[in-house]
């Protein structure tokens, strides 16, 4: 099988001057990400992941070990127009303004004048930094810095997305659009390795995450298979009476197991969108003002972020299939069975930020209760019959327990639209 | 290509948003016009002319200078440093175009700078005699010897070795060797004395020199012949009277008839400074080969000598000042761009402040690389084998910006010719240069881009 990143034993030890060790970065590391995969990186401060991304990358050479990316060599120009990376930073050139930058990375990369000045004004909309454009970038805070830094690593319409810690420094919309971006790129066909501290990040786009510790992978694996309580079950359902929550409890004592009846809460970024959403509709006028509106035009790009892709994809199909035919039909048949489900579930968390429809969005995100609090149905135990007797529909999830889990979010959609 | 390109036009951006390049800039656009009208030399135009000229190219050439090396050093290591060479190398670049492409920038802004100062010079120096409203003697004389190119011939140099071998196994026998100088000391002074018996002419007598390969561009034009007498006894009123014959070298030696004319003048000139006579130059015979003779005349009452360095030249037109003042912009040209393979070499492996510190006393070795060259050699003479193996090779690599110094030229308005624009071309930017960035690009090829050196 092919992978889009594969690491050989690959280790990083970094020597003081005299040569003597001091500091294994990258312990013996066997990673295998496919194609069309967003892979998250985790681990703690000083675990070694920004390391290997430039192992990876060829900015440093491994001690031991060896790695391949994309079927190349991560130093090799034929391999890296086919990736884009952000560093842990921005690391831009101050005295640039945003266009100028993006014109800049467009040009290394050798793209006509056309499809650059395209590409850019679609991305500065995609990012939300029209408005600025013709600011030096040195001038700009972390979180814009961050966003025309993800514009960069997306000029050259990359297989390959390499992200080191692409939400630092962003406000939580900003934090959200990513992660959407992450999903819609994955959407389009994209591998993405993605590198990161903030765990509900990288739970919400990653279909499989390792995490690191002092060099050494310590647990890897499906997000789902890694954080399924499989010997819980949730229940979400819309208004129910109290006469429908004590028939419940008697039912589940009958069963001799225990449980907790509690309103599901929201989340904290849901919540705060919410409220910046209300605030935007009043026109409430702050001195936040400023970055509401971006918001308000980056959402705006995002519902034509769907067009704006499509255009970077098709300007360079003609010039990359030669290169990539054989490659794609080697991997579209094993994936896609196991994309399918996962597309089904990421269009419906991602139709949470169409701006068309801001109520719709609010409610789903009110039942989208998922693992909320996990604590409130620990000591409770519920089987699979109890289910069907309570809800009758759903004979045939027995067939598919695998997709337990998208089929809840599901009905909580239904229930509540 | 494309990205070589875009690189370099970053790199230029850089120095001019930074305004790296700004304080230089300004430095020079105020200075170059102020020295223009302040200038004053010797009083006289021509004076004034090349007062100018030598201080306006000289802090040019020293401005840009340190222009390029700031600019290579810090947009490569503040590139590394400020980490911005992560997203840059991790495109589609290789590293060595990356390189190339600072190179590129660098030199790029150095020669735009250049032309933009050269012009305003040559505009200043051309346009001078305007504003001091000259006299006619003056424009005739900056026309002459200062808005030219000149060539000069030094009379051919004479092989003495036999006479001075003679010389010394005569003073050998007799035992009049001076004991505490060396074989080599004694050969050197007996060359000097000879070859100086050869310029001295007695009273009465006539001294016949040949000059060969005279091409002057303008049959009408003037030759010169710049002169220095010393003798032996020195005239109460310090004056030597001289006749003067220039001509077809057959005419004058052996009487033949020629078609050219033959310049034949006599003057009084004071003894121990620096003469020239003008000569019209239709007195030079086709085939190149001139006879400048002197006539001591008895009633000197002692014997003139030309000093071998400086006594007799002939001086030609053989180029227009502006052709002289483009090579020599050339000139300084080869300079920047060797500093700025310097600078990108500095970069590759050291951090700013050392990278500069590394150019500047290459830069300044350079600048006085006649002095150090020659204080090794002094030094390293005892100890021959270990020197001219270790040190001397070294050395050898620094450029001579002295040795190519373009002022030195333009001043005494001497014909600053291609052959030496091409040598400095070929030893400056084609071998040193070209060494210089080799070594680089490997370094920076195998340099591990990310690692945080402490």
């Amino acid at each position: 099988m092919d992978y889009a990143i594969e690491t050989f034993s690959l280790t990083k030890i970094f020597s003081d001057w005299w040569g003597r060790d001091k500091v294994i970065a990258v312990d013996d590391l066997n990673l295998q990400i496919r194609y069309n995969e967003v892979f998250g990186l985790l681990g703690p401060n000083g675990s070694g992941k920004t390391t290997t991304l430039k192992l990876l990358l060829g900015l440093l050479y491994p001690t031991k070990g060896r790695s391949v990316i994309l079927g190349g060599d991560g130093a090799d120009p034929k391999i890296n127009a086919r990736i884009g990376f952000l560093p842990e930073e921005s690391y831009l050139y101050r005295y640039l303004n945003a266009r100028e930058t993006l014109d800049f990375y467009g040009r290394i990369f050798g793209l006509p004048a056309k499809v650059r000045k395209m590409r850019i004004e679609s991305l500065l909309d995609m990012v939300g930094l029209k408005a600025v454009a013709n600011r030096p970038v040195g001038t700009f805070s972390k979180g814009m810095a961050r966003r025309i830094g993800l514009a960069q690593a997306l000029i050259n319409d990359p297989d390959l997305l390499i992200l080191d810690e692409p939400t630092t420094g962003l406000d939580p919309i900003g934090t959200r659009q990513i992660k959407d971006l992450i999903l819609k790129l994955a959407e389009r066909g994209k591998t993405i390795l993605l590198c990161s501290h903030l765990l509900a990040d990288v739970e919400d786009v990653c279909d499989r995450i390792a995490i690191l510790y002092g060099g050494r992978i310590q647990a890897e694996g499906k997000v789902k298979d890694l954080l399924l309580q499989t010997d819980k079950k949730q229940i979400i359902t819309s208004g129910l009476s109290d006469t429908a929550v004590n028939r419940i409890r008697q039912i589940l004592r009958d069963e001799h197991a225990q449980c907790e009846v509690t309103s599901p809460l929201d989340k904290l970024e849901t919540f705060f969108i919410k409220t910046v959403a209300t605030a935007q509709e009043q026109a409430q006028p702050t001195s936040g003002a400023v970055s509401t509106t971006q918001i308000g035009d980056f959402l705006a790009a995002a519902s034509s972020k769907d067009n704006i892709l499509d255009k970077l994809v098709s300007a360079t199909v003609s010039k990359e299939t030669p290169m990539e035919a054989p490659k794609t039909r080697q991997v579209i048949p094993t994936e896609v069975p196991e994309r399918e489900p996962d597309k089904d579930l990421l269009s419906k968390l991602t139709k949470t930020v169409e701006p068309a429809q801001p109520k719709p969005v609010i409610q789903n995100e009110k039942v989208k209760t998922e693992p909320v609090e996990p604590k409130t149905f620990e000591k409770e135990h519920v089987k699979k019959n109890i289910l069907d007797r309570l809800t009758g529909r759903f004979t045939e999830r027995d067939k598919h327990r695998e997709q337990a889990e998208e089929d809840k979010s599901q009905t909580g959609d239904a229930g509540d639209a | 290509m494309r990205s070589i390109w875009a690189v370099a036009t970053n790199t230029i951006r850089q120095a001019l948003r930074l305004k790296i390049a700004a304080a230089f800039i300004i430095l020079l656009l105020i200075l170059l016009p102020v020295m223009g009208v302040s200038v004053t030399g010797d009083g006289t135009l021509k004076g004034r002319l090349q007062t100018f000229i030598s201080y306006g190219l000289s802090l040019t050439s020293i401005l840009l200078c340190l222009l390029t090396i700031v600019v290579s050093a810090y947009s490569l290591t503040s590139d590394i440093k400020q980490r911005q060479i992560y997203t840059v190398i991790t495109k589609p670049i290789r590293r060595f175009q990356f390189l190339l492409g600072k190179l590129l920038g660098v030199a790029l802004l150095d020669i735009a700078l250049l032309f933009l100062f050269s012009i305003i010079i040559y505009g200043i120096a051309v346009f001078m005699p305007r504003f001091y409203n000259a006299t006619v003697t003056e424009l005739t004389e900056v026309n002459n010897e200062f808005y030219t190119a000149r060539a000069d011939l030094a009379p051919p140099d004479i092989d003495v070795s036999k006479e001075v071998e003679e010389v010394y196994n005569k003073l050998k026998k007799a035992g009049q060797l001076p004991e505490t100088m060396s074989y080599n000391e004694i050969i050197k002074q007996l060359t000097s004395v000879t070859k100086l018996e050869r310029r001295a002419v007695a009273p009465g007598y006539i001294l016949p020199m040949l000059f060969t390969g005279i091409k002057p561009i303008d049959p009408n034009e003037s030759l010169f012949i710049r002169f220095k007498y010393d003798v032996a006894v020195t005239p109460t009123d310090s004056q030597i009277i001289g006749r003067w014959q220039v001509g077809d070298y057959r005419q004058i030696r052996y009487g033949e008839k020629s078609d050219t004319p033959i310049y034949d003048a006599t003057y009084k000139h004071s003894v121990r400074t620096i003469h020239e006579i003008e000569v019209p130059a239709s007195v030079v015979p086709a085939d190149g080969r001139l006879c400048v003779a002197f006539t001591n005349p008895p009633i000197n009452n002692t014997v003139v000598f030309f000093p071998i360095e400086d006594g007799l030249e002939v001086l030609y037109k053989a180029d227009t000042f502006t052709g002289n003042f483009v090579r020599a912009v050339l000139l300084i040209c080869f300079r920047l761009v060797f500093l700025a393979s310097l600078g990108i070499l500095a970069a590759s492996f050291l951090s700013f402040p050392v990278a500069i510190l590394f150019c500047l006393v290459i830069f300044f070795t350079a600048t006085f690389s006649n002095f150090v060259i020659e204080s090794f050699n002094f030094l390293g003479r005892n100890l021959s084998s270990v020197y001219s193996y270790t040190v001397k090779p070294v050395i050898q690599l620094l450029p001579q910006f002295d040795k190519f110094n373009p002022t030195k030229f333009l001043i005494p308005a001497r014909l600053l010719s291609w052959i030496l624009v091409a040598k400095a071309a070929a030893f400056m930017v084609c071998i040193k240069s070209l060494l210089l960035l080799l070594i680089a690009l490997l370094i920076f090829s195998f340099k591990e881009i990310a690692k945080i050196i402490v």
